[in-house]
């Protein structure tokens, strides 16, 4: 679990509540990331001939700077509190978020017992930094440096609208995703995907997707709660 | 109602204690086989105790002038050459007729055409080996003709090397000279007994082909040569290709096709040189394996594939005797050509026998098995050259007889010293019934079979040949059945004891659990269904167990521990940050998760060079070089300040804790111990200059020695205190902290250097692990009763974090990762008792002495602690219950697996010595603070 919400003292509150988005956007950001992360395979494969398993920092280097840009910039349009904060400048800050992010993965999958080495360096790196767009960009783009969502959001689980959801439950399931991704590790199959890092990014991507499914399934269910309270 | 809990909770720890102890005695009855090696030796002269004839009786005239020094037996055969193909499938050797017809089948050819051509002295024999069925355990069965076991009692525990009498040992004590290339197990098990040498390495299990290049190298040279008797040539690459590729691929049978090659080769240098006169005129050749291989290239287990190996065996002399329809094992197919192809039988039990028996040897103590009649044949075509009067198949059966009769009371002999001076012998009822087989036997030879030989008058020839037979067929009963009642002993599980075992355990966890639950709803506590921090305890502890059921996660048991350690630190993290509370606390607690797992790395490293399960990848590489000068002088700084670190812990303790009287004093004591550890460390290192200080005091045993009677004496008035202030003094802290000190003070100074360092991570960790006990509800229930709840995470952490620290201070589930090193901290002599002490303080000090004591440590200021402190032993205790319940579990799933003897088994006495150690720590904890 990334409890990196060692942040900023509390700036502004600003709890803008604007449930705009809606699932079908939700599934059509989702579908977007999801095709750029595929684009991200394609161009190591097609372009590199690389893949997780034959040259992993290379194609982790790959898929988090092909799908860094785009959710960066997708989030951006969801910040909150757009009159205070461009657009530019959620892009900008979504950049330190990355790679604040990645620190905070490192560390952890340090303590969880990551290799330490120098030829384990540049992988872990490259991993962190694709965790680090799947569980800390977005939150960066949309929050900022606030304290108060950060907190609400990831520590006590209480998100709050369509956008809160979309963040804070993929970004759980990819963590969660790549704990069990850990688990074959040790195991002595002698397969090369069970070198560090390559099934806990299998985890990870697995653990996303499973929950983007189940945010979009919340979000499902919220809406139609909600229809019924309405009538 | 304060006396009454008081009694019943000194009771149900040490009911538990009585309860595990039954159900691990029972479960190790079944699953631990022992046999104790008895230190006796034959010799040469021993035979003339036994009723058989001696090898020059006076009939025989004939013989006596020959300058061979006689033995037991006539010696058949002068030289040996004996190949050892590690991990020789039946269907290697055998022909394919047998076997449904498989690609790796059929490639040694050059053995087949020898054994199935007219004219020929040679055969091939199916042989049985007996689990364990790995390398080590073989070449140790092969040579002492015994069944090795897991716990063979008087084993040096550490160096393999074979104290049992053996084949080998007999060789060398009478004059024979022996040659070994190949496999280094063998240097290993026989340090000493080779006249000549060229070992190589068995370990990368990747490499196929450095010990078999080199076993070439020396062989071919070798065999030219007249400066040995006993040639053993141990080749490797199936057993490694097997492993790799397994059976069906082609590197194995590559490595078969180069076999064939170098066997031709070796063939055509003895039959060159099997003249009269020549080198190698009465030579045998044994091509054999130690045991077979599944088609995965496993092996370790009693699977038929495993066990199921092979034997080839020729004579450099033509001519060969049949032997009797009765005594043939040979079972025959057609080949496709319509030829007759015969492979016989043989158990390797009666390798060590039959060789010696060959070679004209005493045979070894402890051998149980028996003169194999079809090898024995095949070298005793010597036997009746100058006797041609006789039919050979007789004269073979006289010599055999009497071979026989030696082998017997060699067995006997060895039965009957076991059964008296074993610690488990055999019962009465099997003594018994052995001794009256045997007896019959004998009755029979003294009688009747002894005078045949004696006074060979050439008559009766029908009835003589008829009593030889039913002689031979009684002695062979009687071997089969020492042989039966030695396997049920030694080599088969008991599985209903293991069950029985099991299912106590179970019911005692069971029970356990409810002496939790119970203590739960006493008014004290708030009875509230499955919180949350007890489901994921419950989760973390299973996922524990769990992984237990796989080889892979017990090697690895200790990323494992700090893995859930990491997790569990990491959710308390969350909590704490979304309780805005102790968030530094959680941060260095995770920092020093990172700093033990780091630690667990360079163990781990240390265990990968000796395992052989373990392929060592430096995962863990510095920058530094290691003979960096910062470096070596950070290592020597690094741990005195750490204990100057601890001294001023312990002072702060006294004064925080308000400690008062006798406490104070142990804890001082305590503080002066860590001086002295802090003295003697820095006199021991060079760049200090305290070099003349050793010197001066007299040596560098005084100050160990101080610090055992310092602790010695804190215990003393710890007990002491404890009888006489009972009930008085409340201050709990103060005790606890009197306690641990003084027991860690020892275990620092045998943990060597890195234990100041570990104890002040587990002391820094342990202190988080207090401050963040039941963050997750701080906040949550505020007012009621909010502390009395027991918060199983917290102990579940320190459970782990004790594990983790059993690994992180360099220990190992193996009898190798012992240090044995530690126990002479202090003394030069040694004592068995008190060096076992020090080693048991040495391996658990930090994962169970020091973890129990300072259990109480963790208990938050305030609350209802006597009765929160005996929950909280009861969930320390279920908890490496339920590790040690699944450790048996699995070693009962697996115990026919590969690794039973080299993982699951030292992993199990690991885990129910710590258990026995943490339930009588438990008591005395138990007794002491509540």
């Amino acid at each position: 679990m990334n409890e990196a919400k060692k942040k900023k003292t509390e700036t502004y509150v600003v709890v803008s509540r604007d449930g705009s988005m809606s699932a079908l956007g939700a599934f059509f950001v989702y579908l977007i990331s999801g095709l750029f992360l595929g684009v991200g395979f394609w161009v190591a494969r097609n372009k590199f001939a690389v893949d997780l398993v034959s040259d992993p920092s290379l194609t982790l280097f790959l898929l988090w700077s092909i799908e860094f840009p785009v959710v960066a910039i997708v989030y951006s349009f969801l910040r909150k509190a757009p009159e205070k904060c461009s657009w530019s400048k959620a892009v900008g800050r979504s950049i330190l978020g990355l790679i604040s992010g990645a620190f905070m993965n490192a560390l952890g999958a340090i303590a969880l017992g990551a290799p330490v080495g120098m030829q384990y360096l540049p992988k872990t790196i490259h991993w962190s930094f694709l965790m680090s767009v799947f569980t800390f960009l977005p939150a960066t783009a949309v929050f900022g440096a606030s304290w108060t969502d950060w907190h609400r959001a990831f520590a006590s689980m209480k998100p709050i609208g369509n956008i809160e959801y979309m963040i804070v439950i993929p970004a759980y399931g990819a963590t969660v995703g790549g704990w069990f991704g850990a688990w074959p590790m040790p195991l002595d199959w002698e397969r090369p995907w069970q070198e560090w890092p390559i099934c806990v990014c299998y985890g990870a991507i697995g653990g996303c997707i499973v929950g983007q499914i189940l945010s979009l399934s919340l979000m499902f269910l919220f809406r139609k709660h909600k229809n019924l309270k309405v009538a | 109602m304060e006396t009454h809990p008081k009694r019943i909770n000194r009771w149900i720890p040490l009911a538990f204690l009585l309860i595990h102890s039954v159900a691990i005695l029972i479960f190790t009855r079944g699953f631990l086989l022992t046999r104790t090696e008895l230190p006796f030796h034959s010799t040469c002269s021993d035979a003339s105790l036994s009723p058989c004839l001696s090898p020059n009786p006076p009939i025989h005239h004939s013989y006596s002038n020959q300058n061979q020094p006689k033995c037991w037996t006539k010696p058949v055969v002068d030289r040996v050459v004996i190949i050892v193909l590690d991990a020789l499938r039946i269907d290697f050797l055998a022909p394919s007729a047998f076997f449904p017809a498989k690609p790796w089948m059929d490639k040694l050819t050059v053995l087949q055409n020898l054994a199935f051509g007219n004219e020929s002295s040679a055969k091939i024999f199916k042989a049985f080996a007996d689990p364990p069925t790995t390398s080590l355990q073989r070449l140790k069965g092969l040579t002492t003709g015994g069944l090795p076991t897991f716990v063979d009692v008087g084993n040096s525990f550490g160096a393999p090397a074979i104290v049992e009498d053996n084949f080998i040992n007999q060789l060398v004590l009478n004059g024979k000279r022996l040659v070994m290339m190949g496999d280094d197990t063998w240097t290993q098990l026989f340090p000493n007994q080779f006249h000549k040498s060229y070992p190589f390495p068995s370990f990368n299990v990747k490499d196929l082909d450095t010990v078999d290049n080199g076993c070439i190298e020396h062989l071919f040279p070798t065999l030219y040569k007249d400066d040995w008797d006993v040639l053993i040539a141990h080749f490797l690459g199936v057993d490694h290709a097997g492993h790799i590729f397994g059976v069906d691929s082609m590197p194995m049978i590559n490595k078969l096709e180069q076999y064939n090659t170098v066997l031709e080769r070796v063939v055509d240098i003895l039959e060159s040189q099997a003249g009269p006169g020549g080198v190698h005129e009465n030579t045998m050749l044994i091509v054999m394996g130690d045991h077979g291989q599944t088609l995965n290239g496993d092996h370790g287990g009693g699977t038929a594939e495993e066990v199921e190996t092979t034997m080839f065996a020729m004579s450099t002399k033509k001519h060969t005797t049949s032997v009797p329809p009765e005594f043939d094992t040979s079972s025959c197919k057609q080949d496709p050509d319509g030829k007759q192809m015969c492979i016989s039988s043989i158990e390797q039990l009666d390798f060590a026998a039959t060789l010696s028996a060959l070679l004209g040897i005493s045979f070894p103590f402890g051998s149980i098995g028996h003169v194999n009649p079809e090898l024995y044949a095949l070298g005793s075509s010597s036997l009746n050259l100058d006797n041609t009067k006789q039919p050979a198949v007789k004269e073979w059966m006289k010599s055999y007889v009497n071979v026989l009769c030696v082998n017997a009371w060699q067995v006997k002999r060895y039965i009957d010293v076991y059964s008296n001076s074993s610690v488990v012998g055999f019962s009465s009822d099997d003594m018994s019934r052995i001794s009256n087989l045997y007896s019959a036997a004998e009755h029979n030879w003294s009688n009747s079979v002894k005078h045949i030989l004696m006074y060979n008058d050439g008559n009766e020839d029908s009835t003589n040949t008829s009593a030889l037979k039913a002689q031979i067929a009684a002695y062979l009963k009687f071997f089969s059945s020492v042989a039966e009642l030695a396997r049920s002993k030694w080599t088969e599980f008991n599985l209903s004891l293991m069950i029985t075992g099991f299912g106590i355990l179970v019911i005692s966890l069971i029970l356990q659990s409810l002496a939790i639950v119970h203590g739960d709803n006493k008014p004290y506590g708030v009875s509230s269904g499955l919180s949350t921090g007890a489901a994921f305890t419950l989760f973390i502890v299973l996922i524990r167990a769990c992984s237990f059921l796989s080889n892979s996660y017990i090697l690895e048991e200790g990323k494992v521990a700090n893995f859930l350690l990491a997790t569990t630190g990491l959710i308390k993290l969350r909590y704490s940050v979304m309780r805005k509370t102790m968030r530094k606390e959680a941060f260095v607690f995770l920092a020093m998760v990172s700093v033990l797992r780091v630690s667990i790395d360079i163990g781990l490293t240390k265990q990968a060079a000796t395992s052989q399960f373990m392929s060592s990848s430096p995962t863990w590489m510095l920058g530094l070089a290691p003979d960096h000068p910062a470096l070596t002088y950070a290592i020597e700084i690094a741990p005195i300040l750490s204990v100057a670190a601890l001294i001023c812990v312990l002072y702060v303790a006294i004064a925080r804790t308000h400690s008062e009287g006798i406490w104070k004093y142990v804890t001082v004591g305590s503080m002066l111990s860590y001086f002295l550890i802090a003295l003697l460390w820095a006199s021991e290192s060079k760049i200090f200059g305290f070099d003349g200080l050793l010197q001066v005091i007299g040596g560098r045993n005084i100050i160990p020695q101080t610090v055992y009677v310092i602790g010695l004496v804190q215990l003393f008035l710890l007990a002491s205190a404890h009888m006489f202030c009972s009930g008085k003094d409340k201050n709990w802290g103060s005790r606890t902290v009197a306690l641990v000190s003084a027991c860690s003070s020892p275990v620092i100074l045998l943990s060597g250097k890195q234990g100041s360092m570990l104890a002040l991570a587990y002391l820094l960790a342990g202190y988080c692990i207090m401050r963040l006990e039941g963050v997750e509800r701080r906040t949550k229930s505020d007012g009621q009763n909010k502390f009395s709840k027991l918060d199983s995470v917290c102990v579940v952490q320190w459970s782990l974090l004790s594990v983790c620290m059993f690994f992180a201070s360099g220990h190992w589930c193996a009898f190798d990762g012992l240090r044995y090193g530690a126990a002479f901290v202090g003394f030069d002599e040694f004592v068995l008792i008190r060096q076992a002490i020090l080693l048991t303080i040495e391996t658990f000090g930090f994962s169970i002495i020091l973890s129990v004591f300072g259990l109480p440590l963790l208990i938050p200021s305030h609350g209802e602690k006597r009765h929160q402190l005996f929950q909280m032993y009861m969930l320390y205790g279920v908890i490496s219950a339920t590790t040690v319940t699944a450790t048996i579990l699995c070693v009962t799933i697996h115990r026919r697996h590969l690794m039973v003897w080299g993982l699951f088994a030292p992993k199990f006495v690991f885990d129910v010595v710590g258990l026995i150690l943490t339930d009588v720590l438990i008591c005395l904890a138990s007794a002491f603070y509540l």
